[in-house]
């Protein structure tokens, strides 16, 4: 959890619908950044949401702006460097262009900004960012990575 | 004071590198490379590993062109089990026909990226235009409805290439001897008649024409710029069919001269007899050339204009036309107009989305008989790939043991082979932009930008750097201080 503040909550009863997209951003060829990867693999093991749509993605590119604006709410699911996040953390993105703008990849924000612009229409978004530690070439993720990961979907599931 | 000019780094390109520009004491351009100082990993990387594994592996340099990279890896590995023209086995159609659907599906796609989201931004605001607004996201808010339809064109050749290979990136389905899927006849029916979110194929030729008139909208309206910028020579190269003209997927390799005259034509297995590798301390990126030519005369170009300038036709009508067109402007001989890259480019575009609806319309494609596979007594153990990737010619060679693990890589990617011709590049925009200027602005830094982004270099490709790696333009007086550097 953050250790900066409380997460968002997340509607885990609106999630299981299918509008709703959970997309897991990731490489699982490097480490923990396959945390996205693993939080939709295990979605698919114990099926707490079987309505809900999932999917995975290396990184976020234009074409998902069209990929979103089919959907009421979008969850998506990132690993993240960032050392104050203890084991991960809830936000509430917004639409807003930014510089982070490459080919490669496109921020969450600017595949929400891109929505609305040229697809007239914005899911309810949230993001859950899991802390990871190792990127390296190869596959599975640290054992860090798998307590975060564990407690994350403890906490999305947990009803409240 | 003599100065040095670094750009570092240098933007929307894939991965980075740094360009530095010698200026003398009046101002005068006394030299300009681009240097890629990133370690190069992935031949020493695979070594070891099963030469099967070495497709699958090697793709992953690049989250662009990985296609080409699975492909190029693909074919070397038929060559290393014994299928191919040295063995007289060849692969069944099917599978060489769903290699080429996904190939020209990729051209598409990363031709869309390169064209719309890097260089229409520039023609449509300036070069002089703003960092801020000269960029896609500048673009989107110009005109949403013109990337709306180029979204929907990268999704449809993405959507293409996840049938095909089985993923959105770095697919699996190229193995040794053939393929592990043919295309469904559900698959084929959505892209040729589309769906709710996704074009038909008449729909997606449509859109593909978008960036040709853009290009020609732009051209007439600024033919001394265009034409005028960097306007370097070089051999151009590329695979070509039985006819001379171009094929991106196999072929023999073609040199033409600035007249167009043939200088050679050779099987790619045999690069090693006709290719050397200069190096530079200041880089990583080694310098190809043509070996009894030697470096500066025989250096190649390759990429879309180059594969223009050797092909005499285009198997398609539109491209074909366009093509025509294309060829008339300089009267025969080769274009050496960098800016003429991007015309190419729309080209090419327009002649992957006719052959991906050549092939969705045969039936091949759903056919079973997916593989060959000739038996351990025709092991080989050594095999050559090459493809056409978008940027240019792409050279994967492999070699293995007994056991089957590989003991040596070698690749040698379009951006490397461009090397020469991009370094010449940002020489003449620095004399034409920044010679004897007494201040350096913005524009000219861009101006250099806009020379090498026309190559659409990969430089993760080009140093096989585990990762991506950072570009800085830096500007250095005649003791060698540096006196301007830019980030951006």
């Amino acid at each position: 959890m953050s250790a900066r503040a409380e997460p968002h909550r997340v509607p885990v009863e609106l999630l299981d619908d299918p509008t709703s997209l959970i997309y897991g951003i990731g490489n699982s060829g490097r480490q923990d950044d396959g945390l996205g990867w693993a939080f939709i693999d295990r979605l698919e093991q114990i099926r707490p949401l079987p309505r809900a749509h999932l999917r995975r993605t290396y990184q976020l590119s234009l074409e998902d702006a069209d990929l979103i604006s089919r959907y009421t709410r979008v969850l998506f699911v990132d690993a993240t460097k960032d050392p104050a996040v203890e084991s991960f953390t809830v936000s509430r993105p917004e639409p807003k262009l930014d510089f982070s703008f490459t080919s490669h990849a496109i921020s969450v924000p600017s595949i929400l900004a891109t929505t609305q612009q040229c697809f007239e229409h914005v899911p309810d978004a949230y993001l859950l960012a899991i802390r990871g530690y190792e990127w390296e070439l190869q596959e599975g993720l640290t054992s860090p990575a798998q307590h975060n990961l564990s407690h994350s979907l403890e906490f999305l599931l947990t009803p409240r | 004071m003599a100065k040095t000019l670094v750009i570092d780094p240098v933007t929307r390109i894939e991965g980075h590198g740094r360009v530095v520009i010698e200026l003398d004491d009046d101002r005068n351009v006394t030299d300009a490379k681009l240097h890629v100082v990133e370690f190069r990993g992935y031949e020493k990387f695979i070594q070891g590993h099963p030469y099967w594994e070495a497709p699958v592996l090697m793709q992953r340099i690049c989250g662009i062109c990985f296609v080409s990279h699975h492909l190029g890896g693909a074919k070397a590995l038929d060559d290393m089990i014994g299928v191919g023209p040295a063995s007289g086995t060849c692969l069944t159609p099917t599978a060489v026909k769903m290699r080429r659907l996904g190939h020209y599906a990729q051209m598409l796609q990363s031709h869309v990226t390169s064209y719309f989201y890097l260089v229409v931004p520039e023609m449509l605001f300036g070069i002089d235009a703003a960092p801020e607004q000269r960029n896609f996201i500048g673009l989107i808010e110009a005109n949403p409805g013109l990337v709306k339809r180029v979204v929907r064109l990268r999704k449809w050749g993405q959507e293409v290439i996840e049938a095909v290979f089985g993923r959105r990136m770095h697919g699996v389905s190229s193995v040794p001897g053939g393929v592990n899927k043919s295309l469904t006849a559900a698959d084929v029916d959505r892209f040729l008649h589309g769906e709710d979110g996704l074009s038909s194929i008449d729909e997606v030729i449509d859109d593909a024409q978008l960036g040709l008139q853009m290009f020609y909208d732009f051209h007439e309206e600024h033919r001394g710029q265009v034409d005028g910028f960097a306007n370097v020579s070089a051999l151009n190269m590329c695979l070509v069919d039985e006819d001379g003209n171009v094929d991106y997927y196999d072929g023999r390799l073609r040199v033409v001269d600035e007249d167009k005259k043939l200088v050679r034509e050779f099987d790619y297995r045999d690069y090693l007899d006709h290719f050397s590798e200069g190096v530079e301390k200041w880089t990583y990126m080694k310098f190809p050339f043509l070996t009894d030519l030697g470096r500066d005369a025989g250096s190649v170009r390759v990429g879309p204009l180059a594969r223009l300038n050797v092909t005499r036709a285009l198997s398609t009508p539109i491209a074909a036309e366009a093509l025509e067109r294309f060829h008339a402007y300089t009267g025969g001989r080769a274009n050496n107009m960098t800016l003429h890259t991007n015309w190419a480019r729309t080209i090419e575009i327009i002649h992957a989305a006719e052959v991906v609806k050549d092939l969705l319309n045969d039936p091949d494609l759903q056919k079973d008989d997916l593989v060959v596979s000739p038996g351990a007594d025709a092991w080989i153990g050594e095999g050559v790939g090459v493809v056409e990737a978008p940027r240019g010619t792409l050279l994967h060679h492999y070699r293995a043991d007994r056991e089957g693990n590989v003991t040596f890589a070698n690749l040698i990617v379009a951006t490397t082979q461009n090397n020469q011709v991009l370094n010449r590049t940002v020489r003449s925009v620095a004399e034409d932009y920044l010679g004897g200027q007494a201040e350096v602005t913005e524009g000219m830094m861009n101006a250099i930008e806009v020379g090498i982004r026309a190559y659409d270099p990969c430089l993760s490709c080009a140093t096989h750097a585990l990762g991506q790696m950072p570009l800085t333009v830096t500007v250095v007086d005649a003791q060698g201080r540096v006196v301007d550097e830019r980030a951006r």
